[in-house]
Formats: C-alpha cells, structure tokens, sequence
C-alpha cells in the first residue's frame, strides 16, 4: 500500500535527483517537515509565514490544515508511525494528545524562545506552548451601533430584541458566553465564575428573546453582522472579526469592562515523529518574535514571546482571561447536550 | 457476500445454462447493490446498537425515542416534511394542470421555470432566500413601499421561513410527477362523465383525482423524503432554533463525537422515509 502523495512525489524525485547527480547532491537532498494544524489558518501560514520559515531552516514544509480533533484522529491513528512532526491545536485538544503520550515534552534547550514567553503559556512542563493568543470580545456592526458595546450584561438589554447572534456551545468560542453569564449572574470573577455552570445556564437561558440565531458556523454568523442583521455577537474571536474589519467589513471587537477572554492556541512536538530536530527549530520559529509579528499583523492574534512589540490596540495579552481547560474538557460533553435542550 | 448472492433465489426454475446466463446479468448489479447500498446499511445498523466498549446496547434508541427533547425533533423533521409536502402539493396541482393547457411558447416558458431552478444548488437557494428576508430585503422593502407594514418584520431565523424555502426549493420534485400525468390525461373521461351528468366536483373527485393519484403519490414521495431528511435548508434558514433529525445526526458525528447516536438518529430517519415511501407504494397500487 503506497498511497500517492505530495510527499511520495517529492520523496521519488529527490532521490532521482540525488542519483543523477551523485555524489554532489545527496548531502543536499531537501529536508521537509509536516506541520498540522487549523485549515483556517492555512491562509495566512501558507502566505506569509512558512516562506519565511522556509528559507530560515532551508527546508520544505507540508501543512495539513484541519480542525484540532480531525489533528488528534490522525496522531492517534499513525502513533506506531506519525507522520506530523509539529502540531498546532487549541489547548482543549492539547490535553487529550498529552495524556495519550502522542505529544512529547520540549526542551528550553533546543527551543530557547519556550524560556522567553509571558507567564502561563507553557503547560505541564513543555508539553506544549502557547505561539498566539487570539482574544475573544463582543463583535459588533459599526453600522448599527453608534458606540461599543462596554459590558457583556448588553447583550440582555431588552431594547436588542432578535437582535444577538451567540456561538453554540458545541463551538470552542461558545463557552466564553456561558462564562460571561455565570459571571453576570452570581457577580463573581471569571476566575470563580467558571465553574458555576448551573448560575450560567439560568442566565443565558433569559438571553433567547433577544437572539436571532445561535450559530455553529462562523462565516455565517458574520455575515449577519455585517448586513446589519444581527447587531452583536457575544462571544467572538479577534481572529474571525479583525480580518473581517481589515477588508474593509462595518464590523469590529469591543473587549467588555468585564474583561475579554484568550483562546490560546498551542504548537507541540509530536512523539517519535520524523525530522526531530527540525520540528524544534520550527517550533522556536513559531515562539520567536519575528514569526509573531507577522501573525499578529496577519492574523490579529496577540503574541506571548515577551519580546515581540504589541501593535497599537491589542489588548494586553496578560490582562485575557484563559480558563481551566481541564474542567471545561470533562464536563463538555453533558453541557452541550443540556445547551441543545435548553436553548431551543 | 457472494454467499448470499449465489444463494438468492430465482423467481422460476429454468434449465441450468439460462438460469446461469441470468444469474451472470444480474450479478453485476447486485454486487454493486451489496456494495454501496446493503453494506453501509449494515454497518449503520450496526454502529447503531454498539457501545464503546464494543459491546451491544439499545441506549442509543432509548435516549432518541424516549426523551422528550428528541421526541420533539423527530416531531420536528415530520413537521417540516409534512407541511412543505402539503403546501408544494397544493401549489403544484393546479399548476401542473395550466402547464398541461399551454401551448407554444408559453408552454416552453413554463417548463423552464419549473425546470432551471434545479440547476442551482440548494446552498445557493437558502441562501438566496435569506437575502430576500432579511429586514432590509426585497420583501420587507415591498412591503413597506407598498403601505402594508411599516417597520420591517423579522423572516429571517423563523420557522415561516423555513417552510417558504423549503417548498420553493423542494417544489419541482411535486410538480414534475404530476404534470408527467396530467399530461397523458385523456379529456375524453372527463368529457363522458359530464355527458353522463356527473357534475364538475363529480368529475373531478371521481374521474380526475383518481386518473392523476399515481403522479401525487410519487410526487408526495419525493417532496416528504427530501424535506424530511434536508440539512442545508434548516441550517440556514433556521438554524439551532428548529432541530431536525438531520441536524441531530451531523451534531453527533461532528461536534458531541457519538456515532452510536447519530447512527440511531440515521436509523430512525431512514425509517420514517421508508414507511411513506411504502405507503405511497402501496396507495398507488389501489385505484385499479
């Protein structure tokens, strides 16, 4: 069973090439690496960073774009043999892939940037480190507001009737509404109010006269922001809306006096996977301020190497808040079948 | 497999050399029957009654049938597959019966309307159809040019619309079948009945309704199979708001990971597919 692949193609040719032109090239033959992580952000990893991390580390990268679980299906999948040397998931996928032992522990030595990034990006001892911390606010229409919206308690004011669009439960940025409910309804912090999950859904349960939509699709949800449809969308990423803005879309993130939220998104080496040595220098890449940079112009992500300089209006990465992952990944399940029988 | 296929009995004993010949022709279909259609059926089934731990268990069915959440989904998918059957039935009727009268160019008009829209997908239609809904949309934008209402009145995301889309998307699959009759229809029945003083309701109940009931039972059919079971058009035009059964089984197999639920869910829609399709099947069969 040999599949045809870009890889097999490449592999053939390169040896074709070395044996044409032995022994000159075959010190030469190109190194490659496989690289998973998000589809959504093949974009702007194919354009703008992986030419620079090309020619950086001299060698040819292979991007498999999916969501993290497919990721994490697939490291399962090929344990006995991986195939993905670096992998790049949200942290809640992070921690399944950790406990499997299909992700393994980092060295500050052979990755000098994992020493130099803000406090809590790097979990259980080198693991895996955050490279990017998207924020997570209120996406509003520009069109349809006159000013931001400044507390998560205006999505409930009634004079937005059918007028909010909240994530489902079922999507990651989801819990980030359920969160800011619990906390609007027992006035605690997010720090406390994250595990008050029955205070939340009582709370976002009196939010349905307002709501146009719930969504599970996010182009979709942004596309009613920016008709004018739908006037907020509680619970949204930087990531999603800030590209939306910079094409010129009525759109834009307001981060509430509540405080916004961080979906921070993790880079891992992958267990016994080929190229070891290339995936660390890939992922110092990824941890390093010259690479941030550019997703943070990108992507509108906030970095976490302390070194990289913040662009005018980010927020201040230590300032968002990022929640107990590990308790969010055992309830889940049960929360977003309750979420399907108590918001329809 | 094979098995199977070479025990399948024959319908009339033949001598060896033919039965064999017929057994060649129809193998080929038959594997391809047993491949893609049995085989995934099976394994459906099959996934259906598993539990992780791979043993067999009818938790799945238990929690769908009797949990009143799910219970209001299934209600749900029937809800939709019957009321877009009922309203694209009552719009088709008539209109297969103006597309059987026109002549010439009309008629080439009217079969195209009916025909082109198949061509666009079902994406772009639900789409299409929430532009027009919106509140700044061609409808609201009509509605108050024309003095009816004077602020715009929320379509989009109610179940109103999802019914108008969906008999606008699922309309030709009536239409068609019907017309296919009426077009064959002799107006020479109708035409005796009344010289026999049958009066027009007469005619129509007894002699036309009967002559044209095998176009309505594929018609009806279609449109409830297709409505029933559709995931695009509740996706988009409703969203979360209105959980169908296939919404249910794409939640269970893309975000909750349970494909032992969305298999059973997948069983259940199948089910309720098979038994209109039966039922018409056998409504068809009747008038003779």
């Amino acid at each position: 069973m040999h599949p045809f692949s870009r890889r097999s193609l490449l592999k053939t040719s390169a040896a074709f090439a070395a044996t044409l032109a032995a022994p000159a090239l075959v010190r030469a033959a190109p190194k490659e690496i496989v690289i998973g992580g998000p589809a959504g952000a093949a974009k702007y990893f194919n354009s703008d960073l992986f030419p620079v991390l090309e020619k950086k580390l001299d060698c040819k990268v292979l991007y498999e774009g999916t969501n993290s679980l497919t990721n994490l299906q697939k490291m399962q999948a090929d344990k006995a043999s991986p195939k993905i040397s670096v992998v790049i998931m949200d942290d809640p996928v992070m921690l399944p892939a950790a406990a499997e032992g299909l992700i393994t522990k980092m060295s500050a030595s052979a990755i000098p940037n994992l020493g130099k990034l803000v406090d809590d990006a790097v979990h259980q001892d080198g693991m895996w480190a955050n490279y990017q911390k998207p924020w997570v606010g209120i996406a509003y229409s520009t069109r349809r507001m006159k000013t931001p919206p400044v507390s998560w308690a205006e999505l409930w004011d009634a004079k937005y009737d059918s007028k909010i669009v909240v994530p489902s439960l079922s999507n990651t940025e989801g819990f980030w509404t359920l969160l800011a409910a619990a906390h609007l309804e027992t006035g605690k912090p997010y720090k406390e109010a994250q595990y008050e999950i029955d205070a939340g859904f009582k709370k976002i349960k009196s939010l349905k006269a307002n709501l146009l939509n719930v969504y599970t699709n996010a182009p979709q949800a942004i596309n009613l922001l920016e008709q004018g449809e739908a006037w907020m969308i509680g619970g949204q990423f930087s990531a999603y809306t800030l590209i939306r803005k910079a094409d010129g879309s009525p759109v834009d993130l307001a981060i509430p006096r509540d405080g916004g939220f961080s979906m921070p998104s993790g880079i891992a080496k992958v267990s016994g996977a080929p190229a070891g040595d290339l995936a660390d220098a890939a992922i110092d890449f990824y941890l390093s301020p010259e690479a941030q940079s550019i997703l943070a112009k990108t992507a509108f992500i906030a970095p976490t190497n302390q070194a990289t300089p913040l662009p005018a209006g980010y927020p201040d990465p230590a300032t968002l808040f990022a929640p107990d992952w590990a308790f969010i990944a055992k309830n889940r399940a049960g929360w977003v079948d309750r979420w399907s029988k108590e918001m329809t | 497999m094979t098995d199977a296929v070479l025990s399948a009995p024959i319908v009339k004993p033949a001598p060896d050399r033919e039965r064999l010949a017929a057994f060649g022709f129809v193998a080929p279909s038959l594997l391809i029957i047993a491949l893609v259609f049995v085989l995934p059926l099976a394994l459906l089934l099959g996934v259906s009654v598993l539990d992780p731990k791979g043993g067999v268990t009818s938790a799945h069915y238990v929690r769908l049938l009797g949990t009143p959440y799910y219970l209001g989904v299934i209600w749900n998918s029937l809800r939709l597959g019957l009321l877009t059957t009922l309203i694209a039935f009552l719009v088709s009727y008539p209109a297969a019966f103006a597309l059987a009268r026109a002549r010439g160019p009309l008629r080439s008009i009217l079969l195209a309307t009916l025909f082109l829209p198949l061509a666009a997908s079902v994406i772009v239609k639900a789409f299409a159809w929430t532009i027009l809904l919106r509140s700044d949309g061609l409808i609201n934008a009509v509605l108050i040019a024309v003095g009816i209402i004077e602020d715009p009145i929320r379509m989009i995301f109610t179940q109103t619309a999802l019914i108008v889309g969906a008999v606008n998307i699922f309309l030709p699959f009536m239409a068609l079948p019907i017309y296919a009759v009426v077009a064959q229809l002799d107006g020479r029945y109708a035409e005796a009945a009344a010289t026999l003083g049958a009066s027009p309701l007469v005619v129509f109940f007894r002699v036309i309704l009967p002559l044209t009931l095998p176009g309505i039972i594929a018609g009806v059919a279609l449109v409830f199979s297709l409505s029933v079971s559709a995931y695009v058009v509740p996706t988009l035009l409703v969203g979360e708001k209105y959980p169908t059964l296939a919404t249910t089984i794409a939640k269970a197999y893309l975000l909750a990971r349970e494909p032992g639920f969305g298999a059973a869910a997948g069983v259940v829609l199948l089910a309720i597919a098979v038994i209109v399709v039966a039922l018409s099947a056998t409504l068809s069969r009747e008038p003779k």
